[in-house]
C-alpha cells in the first residue's frame, strides 16, 4: 500500500528530513518517491532502512555508481539537486554519507553558495517591478509573494549560519 | 606562484589514508576498502566524504584521473608526483612528531584517570 504525506523542509534542515524518513522506515513506511513536497511511502514491516540526503547539483554516472558500490541505493531526487539514498539498517558499513566534520562543512558550504546565487538572481529579477511601480493590484500581489520567498531565504541563511557556527565552536 | 607540497601539510586523517591507498590505481569503492584494510578497521569513510575529497584532491593536482579501457562507468585515480611528495612530506612530519616525543612519553609513566578536575 502506498501512503502519501505532505511536508516541506528548507535546504538547511536536511538532517531533520533524513531523521524523519529514517523514523518512518522504522515504523514500516519506506520512502520511495518525492514530488513537490509530497512524500510517497511503501509499507513493509519486515525491513528498516537508514535514509541520507545528499546535495549534488552535478550528479553524473560515476557519482551514482560510487554510492551504489558503497552500499547506498538511490531512491529519488528533488529538483535534481537533492539525492535520496537508503541503506539497510542491519548491513555493515558506514551509516552516514559524511563521516568527518570537514566534509560536513564542505557539504553545507556547497548548499550556501548555490542558494546565495539563486537569492542574488531573485533580487536582481525584482528590479523591474520596482522600476515600473504603478501601484497595480497585480504588482502588490507579486511583491508580497516575492517578500515571503525572501523571508524564507533569510531564515534559511540564518540557520545555515548557526550550523556553521556550531562546527566552529566544536573545533 | 604555484603551490608547494608544504602548502598541503598537515593532511586530514581521511586525506592521508586516501593518498596512501592511491599508491595503486583505484576507483572510489576500492579506495574505501583499502583504507579500511590499511587502517586495520580504524578508519571507515562515508561515501560522500570520499567523493568530495577526491574532487578536491583532483583540483589541487594531488591526484589525477586514469583512463581505463572498457565500459566501466567508474572513475579511476592515482597519485601525481606532487601527491607523492605531499604524502612523503606528511609521513616525515608524523614520524618526527612521534620520534621527538618518544623518550618523553616513556618517562611520563602510566596514565590513569585519578578524577582530577582540570
Amino acid at each position: 500500500m502506498t501512503v502519501k504525506k505532505f511536508k516541506l523542509f528548507l535546504a538547511s534542515s536536511i538532517e531533520k528530513e533524513e531523521q524523519w524518513l529514517t523514523e518512518m522506515s522504522q515504523k514500516g513506511l519506506h520512502f520511495t518517491r518525492y514530488r513537490f513536497g509530497m512524500y510517497f511511502f511503501e509499507e513493509n514491516s519486515n525491513i528498516s532502512y537508514i535514509f541520507q540526503t545528499d546535495f549534488r547539483p552535478k550528479a553524473d554516472d560515476d557519482y551514482f555508481q560510487f554510492y551504489r558500490d558503497a552500499g547506498w541505493k538511490h531512491v529519488d531526487n528533488a529538483l535534481n539537486l537533492f539525492h535520496y539514498f537508503r541503506t539497510e539498517k542491519d548491513c555493515t558499513g558506514v551509516k552516514k554519507l559524511y563521516s568527518d566534520e570537514e566534509s560536513i562543512k564542505d557539504a553545507y558550504n556547497r548548499m550556501i553558495t548555490y542558494y546565495m546565487s539563486l537569492f542574488i538572481l531573485l533580487i536582481i529579477s525584482q528590479i523591474g517591478i520596482v522600476a515600473t511601480w504603478e501601484g497595480y493590484v497585480m504588482q502588490y500581489v507579486s511583491l508580497s509573494i516575492v517578500s515571503i520567498v525572501v523571508v524564507l531565504y533569510l531564515y534559511m541563511f540564518l540557520s545555515f549560519r548557526n550550523k556553521m557556527k556550531f562546527f566552529r565552536k566544536e573545533r | 606562484m604555484s603551490k608547494q607540497p608544504e602548502d598541503y601539510i598537515p593532511l586530514s586523517q581521511a586525506t592521508y589514508y586516501i593518498l596512501l591507498s592511491l599508491r595503486e590505481v583505484r576507483h572510489g569503492y576500492g579506495i574505501m576498502q583499502d583504507v579500511e584494510m590499511v587502517s586495520k578497521g580504524e578508519v571507515s569513510m562515508g561515501a560522500g566524504t570520499l567523493y568530495g575529497a577526491l574532487g578536491k584532491l583532483e583540483k589541487q593536482l594531488i591526484i589525477k584521473k586514469v583512463h581505463k579501457e572498457g565500459t566501466d562507468r567508474r572513475k579511476y585515480y592515482t597519485l601525481t608526483s606532487l601527491g607523492k611528495c605531499v604524502l612523503q612530506l606528511e609521513y616525515r612530519r608524523l614520524t618526527s612528531l612521534v620520534e621527538n616525543a618518544q623518550q618523553i612519553i616513556n618517562e611520563l609513566g602510566e596514565c590513569k584517570d585519578d578524577g582530577e578536575k582540570i
